[in-house]
């Protein structure tokens, strides 16, 4: 009964998201408000009916009703309770119509948003979100359904994959998917503004960049949280294997980090207009090119939990948005000139526009890598494959220089900068750069790539740590107690400050990188109970192994007790589980995590009679990498949280300023 | 807190740099480690063998520890694997023939990229130039003045403060 309600709201919500574009669309161009109002309506009404859908499987899967087809394929008897709550996203159908019920939210949030500050191109952008809406269900009514039932009740379910049961499973895949599909908030209210040939004023650039932002922060906690998944239950000591799903999943990310950065130049200076709409475009088509490879992509990884023969859809869907993006940035795009010139190649928008080809060269470069295999196996029938050694070698120094812009583009000025200001303002944070060189090769840090690359991590925190000093001294002198000067400095640019933590985040987790990519240090040990080994100065004995039965698997647990140097650190477990039913063992490793350095042991070739293989890792400063989230969502927060309303005293000037503008 | 953060983040630096010396990993245990992680287990779509659990990759792992006390160099082990397994047991495309292609258009694509960023700085410098000089609306001293305002005012303030004013009715786009 319950199942079948689902069914029928989940029709209702394709009904109604058809109605909506359509009613939009013909609504804009008969310029009738009832239409547009209706359409709107239609809009609001998908996330309810979505919302009795997701309830509807989730009762399903509670309820361990095995005649649905989905909940058979991605449940069992076995499974622990609380992942029936969320198994519904396991799977291809299932995690559809969570992209769907999530993408509705945050459309109607959008549209509320944008439908009084944007009145011309709120239409056009809620006929673009419904449509992807539309498309979302159609998909999922006519081709997968997640409610559809089976002939043949079986007594069990198949279960699901058990990578997939860990408490990572609650956060990183809904984020990953909702960040994937965020993407389409900005492509909206952007390609909206230019239907509305309100692409040349500025008004949709601060919906526009709320939204990039948002868009941005889920993906990184996305990318962040995955990174952090794999690290503690794929168990080999690494976080990122530049796998096609993790690539899929960063580039959109790369695009939103050029664009977030863009649509600063827009606001502040009326240029760019037409870059950001580019850009704006090449995000969503990534994005999409992430949902194509996750699900049944050309391309395999270790990611593929949702394949299916439905990924070409969404390449189809890909090109059809991508063309039609592109067709009306072509037919509109006499209305995007510049209201702002550049003035000079050294200045700030310039750095902006250098740090976006790069993110877009990266991106393009990490495209390539990706579907490279596909070429090479048409051109010439031989399969390559492109992996970790391939990407490190061709991304590393890209990446390494957009941290180097990073550090300096924020310290030149709007506008232009005479070539001995601009030195003036970089010379405290290369100064800064040297001591950390020197500093650093004095204590044995002696390989060129990380030194250069830790240099410029400090390059960019001196550089940010100079500016607030600045501003606080600045505001002293005005007669400010420093904390009070320094809280006041930071609340006065909200999204330049806030963007400053953000940046302090990302050297927090490029930090974390380039250590543990350049000094983490690997063994591995055959080990009886009792035996005892020594890694750089960790002592470690193995005592012996606990053993539980599961219904689903077996779990072994090996004990360790652990010393560094005197000091003893506790006894650590590392767990390797068999689930017979998938030939899968899954394993985690023990970890003893601190600032400087993380001591990890994971069992990678298990015995129970005989000795067993434990590979021991120390990873310098991986802990920075988990720390560097919450510094940036709190970035974000502030960068995006709301200025206190101007003071009247702004209004005489606005005449004026109106003026010189126009 | 920023200042903290960074002063945390460097002396940690220093620290965690102080420990990484060798910490006695023999050389061939260090070799073998940085071959596992170039090759691909073949099973295990998209996961080197140094980081599956599966078993092909426990006796890949095998092998290539074997072959390395028995001293035969890097490139011969992967020589040998690529015979057995195929060309795509290699985490990398070798660079030859139409693989070069993978090698060849990351630094061409940054190449182009970094001559179309000047060219196109150059082109909006030129563009804005010629805009001054002919007929721009304030000429010379007047419009850096101006610009100072428009700086010191920020489009922000003038955006909100027009809001406010104009309560419900939107602001035509002046274009």
């Amino acid at each position: 009964m319950i199942v079948e309600a689902g069914q029928i709201a989940l029709v209702l919500a394709l009904i109604a998201s058809v109605y909506a574009a359509t009613a939009s669309i013909v609504g804009v161009s008969r310029r009738s408000s009832e239409l547009l109002v209706s359409g709107r309506y239609a809009l609001y009404s998908v996330l309810p009916l979505l919302l009795v859908s997701t309830g509807a499987l989730v009762y399903a899967f509670v309820t361990n009703d095995f005649s649905v087809r989905y909940v058979a394929e991605n449940s069992n008897l076995a499974m622990p309770q609380a992942y029936t709550w969320v198994a519904f996203y396991a799977g291809n159908a299932g995690s559809m119509l969570y992209i769907a019920v999530v993408f509705s939210l945050m459309a109607v949030i959008a549209v509320v948003g944008i439908r009084k500050a944007l009145p011309y191109t709120s239409p056009y952008a809620t006929g673009i979100m419904a449509l992807v809406l539309a498309f979302l269900l159609g998909v999922m009514v006519f081709l997968a359904n997640p409610l559809a039932r089976l002939a043949i009740v079986p007594a069990d379910g198949q279960g699901i994959n058990p990578l997939l049961v860990h408490f990572g499973m609650f956060i990183h895949p809904p984020l990953q998917m909702a960040g994937l599909v965020s993407v389409a908030i900005p492509f909206s209210i952007a390609i909206g503004a230019l239907l509305a040939n309100r692409g040349g004023n500025d008004e949709w650039v601060d919906q526009g960049r709320l939204w990039g932002m948002i868009s941005w922060v889920i993906l990184t906690i996305g990318l962040l949280l995955g990174s952090w998944w794999a690290y503690t239950i794929l168990g080999w000591g690494g976080y990122w294997a530049w796998d096609p799903v993790e690539n899929s999943a960063l580039m959109p990310w790369l695009a939103m980090t050029a664009f977030v950065h863009s649509i600063m130049v827009q606001k502040r200076r009326g240029m760019f207009r037409m870059w950001n709409m580019i850009i704006v475009i090449v995000g969503f088509t990534m994005a999409q090119m992430g949902m194509f490879i996750n699900r049944g992509g050309p391309v395999p990884s270790v990611h593929s939990f949702a394949q299916s023969s439905m990924g070409w859809l969404f390449l189809a869907f890909m090109v059809v948005t991508l063309v039609g993006s592109v067709a009306v940035f072509i037919w509109k795009s006499d209305t995007l000139r510049s209201r702002g010139r550049l003035e000079s190649a050294l200045s700030r928008e310039s750095v902006f526009l250098a740090q976006n080809v790069l993110f877009l060269t990266v991106a393009f470069v990490t495209l390539w890598g990706t579907i490279f295999p596909i070429f090479s196996e048409a051109a010439n029938d031989t399969v390559v494959t492109v992996g970790q050694p391939f990407f490190n070698r061709v991304n590393g120094p890209m990446l390494l220089l957009i941290v180097l812009l990073m550090g300096v583009g924020p310290l030149l000025p709007w506008r232009r900068a005479t070539v001995s200001h601009a030195l003036r303002l970089v010379r405290i944070p290369l100064a800064g750069a040297m001591v950390t060189g020197v500093v650093l090769f004095a204590i044995g840090v002696t390989r060129p790539v990380a030194l250069v690359a830790f240099m410029t991590c400090g390059l960019v925190v001196t550089g940010i740590l100079y500016e607030w000093l600045r501003g606080t001294l600045a505001r002293h002198r005005g007669g400010e107690e420093y904390p009070v000067a320094f809280v006041r400095l930071l609340s006065a640019n909200r999204p330049r400050y806030g963007g400053y933590v953000v940046h302090l985040a990302i050297v927090m987790l490029a930090a974390g990188a380039i250590a543990s990519s350049f000094y983490s240090v690997q063994r591995d040990f055959a080990m009886r109970a009792g035996d005892s080994a020594t890694v750089g100065d960790y002592n470690f004995t193995f005592i012996g192994t606990r053993h539980a039965t599961f219904p689903d698997r077996q779990e072994d647990y090996a004990r360790f007790e652990v010393f560094k140097g005197d000091s003893y650190l506790g006894i650590m477990e590392a767990l390797r589980a068999e689930y017979p039913a998938f030939r899968i063992a899954s394993t985690q490793g023990a970890i003893h995590s601190t600032p400087i350095e993380d001591f990890y042991i994971v069992p990678s070739e298990f015995d129970r009679e005989g000795p067993a293989i434990f590979r021991v890792l120390i990873n310098p400063m991986v802990w920075w990498m988990w720390a560097s989230g919450p510094v940036l969502v709190l970035g974000t927060l502030f960068a995006l949280s709301p200025r206190r309303r101007p003071v009247p005293v702004a209004v005489p000037t606005r005449t004026g300023a109106g003026a010189v503008r126009a | 807190m920023g200042l903290l953060v960074s002063m945390i983040l460097l002396a940690t630096l220093a620290i965690a740099c102080l420990n990484a010396g060798e910490r006695g990993v023999p050389a061939i245990e260090q070799r073998a480690t940085a071959l596992n992680k170039s090759i691909m287990c073949p099973v295990c779509p998209g996961e080197s063998i140094d980081q599956s659990q599966n078993s092909l990759a426990v006796q890949m792992r095998a092998i290539v520890r074997e072959k390395l006390e028995e001293g035969w160099t890097d490139r011969q082990i992967k020589d040998f694997l690529v015979e057995r397994y195929g060309p795509s047991v290699l985490l990398e495309p070798p660079a030859t023939g139409f693989n070069l292609a993978a090698w060849i258009l990351p630094p061409v694509a940054f190449a182009l990229a970094i001559a179309a960023l000047l060219l196109t700085l150059k082109w909006m410098r030129m563009s804005a130039e010629a805009e001054r000089e002919d007929g721009d609306e304030f000429g010379g001293e007047q419009r850096d003045y101006v610009s100072r305002i428009e700086d010191a005012l920020g489009p922000e303030t003038v955006r909100e403060s027009d809001s406010e004013h104009s309560g419900d009715t939107r602001p035509e786009g002046k274009t």
